[in-house]
């Protein structure tokens, strides 16, 4: 793995957020947005139920938005490449597919990292609410949902590769297939029979279930933890399992040359 | 004294299947660059040269066959390999919303070039575009936009450069200017190039050997003037490329 490579991708991200007003809506600002509109939310409900389950929609919403974002950001930031004509000229440098992936998750991992701040100040600042009022613990957790976003966002990518980028949009979609499964807003025990199965199979629903937990009881839920983690490790090595057989195939195919 | 061998390609092949209608790109085609040396890669639209390149580049998969750049298998080697080697192609612009000088330091950290701004700067003042250092790629014409790619491809002072047809849709004044500078750069660096173009005009300018191909298969390669003597079968001094090309573009041998 050379770092000099990796940090190209991480300036030439840099560089694009900076110049395009769009890229610095899509990531920061519309975070921000959001947890306006589920800040007046919580806000109503703490008025006229409790103040657990305004925390829950709160650091649902957050720990929801850092999935999504990153989850969809590293294919954006590959479509970008694309819609730049710009891949062809990434590729035949000396970077390795590795460097490259690495670089478009670690920008992802930073504006991420943005966002969260400026969610964290404004949810403290108008809301009252203290991201850190979750508890420290709950970094586990978030790195767990950092790793299953990862695992999606390399899904992504090999679904471009495969598909051209006419299967972009599928970008945007995907994470949204799997929110009523994740149980960002409510407990498993909610779902249906059958959608509780498939819960369970999804890591970022031991995430929340953690976090729900470590609010109610003040404790560290080791137990899901765990099993995301394991789901998280089978994931991730799935995606970049099928991300290298779609890379051969591609290559070998000719289809990469023909991305742009 | 042998001069160095910087690219070998041995019996390339590459057939596609596209929709089950497959065509052969390349049918063994075999080649070679000493140090140096300025082959000019001809044929028609649709001959194998782009395929070529990017199975030279790697991001196509030969069916057979095997390339070597400085001695080195590429499949085993890439990067390594192509921290000195660059490309080339009016086809791939650099990313239209960075400034010039911002692209050139994201490709100058990918090819790990070392005093990058330094480097950088010799290349925009040689290619008369330092006025233009802070405008956005999108903002520039299409002539300063070849001549960015331009920049961009001699970054690392590359010892093999690939260029598929980097002055496509400019002027003829420009193309000029542009050949003359490629042309006293290469020999100042001792760069070798494999060039393809549908100018015929730049190719004699530029390339002391030519190889033209058709349906993937080398049908003829020599000198311009060997090329235009046996194909045209003239005994003139003069060249005639375009003439060439049509000839055999429509199947004479």
């Amino acid at each position: 793995m050379n770092f000099n490579r990796v940090y190209a991708i991480i300036l030439r991200h840099i560089y694009l957020t900076s110049h395009q007003l769009e890229r610095f809506f899509d990531v920061i600002i519309s975070p921000v947005l959001v947890l306006i509109l589920w800040g007046f939310l919580a806000t109503y409900v703490q008025g006229l139920q409790s103040q657990t389950l305004a925390a829950y929609l709160l650091g649902g919403m957050i720990l929801w938005v850092i999935f999504e974002k990153v989850s969809t950001d590293i294919g954006i930031n590959f479509m970008f490449d694309i819609w730049d004509r710009n891949v062809i000229n990434v590729l035949a440098s000396p970077i390795t597919f590795l460097e490259y992936l690495t670089g478009l998750i670690t920008i992802s991992f930073i504006k991420i990292l943005v966002a969260l701040t400026s969610m964290g100040l404004m949810a403290g600042i108008f809301y009252n609410f203290q991201l850190s009022s979750l508890g420290f613990n709950l970094v586990l957790f978030w790195i767990n949902l950092f790793v299953f976003a990862m695992a999606f966002g390399i899904f992504n990518i090999s679904l471009i590769l495969r598909y051209g980028h006419i299967v972009g949009p599928l970008t945007w979609i995907l994470p949204f297939f799997v929110q009523p499964f994740a149980a960002v807003f409510y407990p498993i025990s909610v779902l249906p029979p059958v959608f509780q199965k498939i819960a369970f199979f999804i890591p970022i629903s031991h995430v929340f279930e953690g976090m729900r937990y470590t609010m109610r009881t003040g404790r560290f839920d080791i137990n899901s933890f765990w099993t995301a983690v394991l789901l998280n490790a089978v994931y991730l090595t799935a995606s970049i399992i099928l991300f290298a057989f779609i890379l051969k195939k591609v290559i070998r195919n000719g289809r990469l040359v023909k991305l742009v | 004294m042998d001069k160095k061998v910087i690219l070998e390609v041995k019996n390339l092949r590459k057939s596609f299947n596209p929709a089950g209608a497959g065509f052969t790109a390349i049918d063994d085609i075999s080649f070679s660059l000493e140090e140096g040396q300025i082959l000019g890669f001809l044929g028609p639209n649709g001959a194998g040269k782009s395929t070529t390149i990017y199975c030279i580049l790697g991001l196509i998969g030969p069916d057979g066959g095997s390339i070597s750049i400085f001695g080195k298998d590429i499949t085993k080697n890439r990067s390594e390999i192509f921290k000195e080697v660059n490309y080339a192609s009016a086809d791939f612009s650099l990313p239209w919303n960075l400034s010039i000088w911002e692209n050139l330091l994201v490709y100058a950290k990918l090819y790990e070039v070392p005093e990058a701004k330094r480097r950088i700067t010799e290349l925009l003042d040689m290619f008369e575009m330092s006025n233009f250092r802070s405008t956005a790629t999108r903002d520039l014409s299409t002539g300063l936009r070849a001549r960015a790619n331009l920049c961009k491809a001699l970054l690392n002072k590359p010892r093999l450069l690939l260029l598929d047809e980097p002055m496509a849709s400019m002027d003829p004044d420009v193309v000029d200017k542009g050949i003359k500078l490629l042309k006293q750069i290469q020999k100042e660096e001792s760069i070798t190039i494999l060039y393809t173009s549908h100018n015929m005009w730049e190719i004699e300018e530029i390339a002391g050997n030519v190889i033209f191909i058709n349906h993937g298969k080398i049908i003829a390669q020599g000198t311009p003037l060997e090329l235009t003597q046996k194909v045209l079968q003239t005994g003139g001094k003069e060249t005639n490329l375009r003439d060439v090309f049509i000839h055999l573009s429509r199947g004479g041998g």
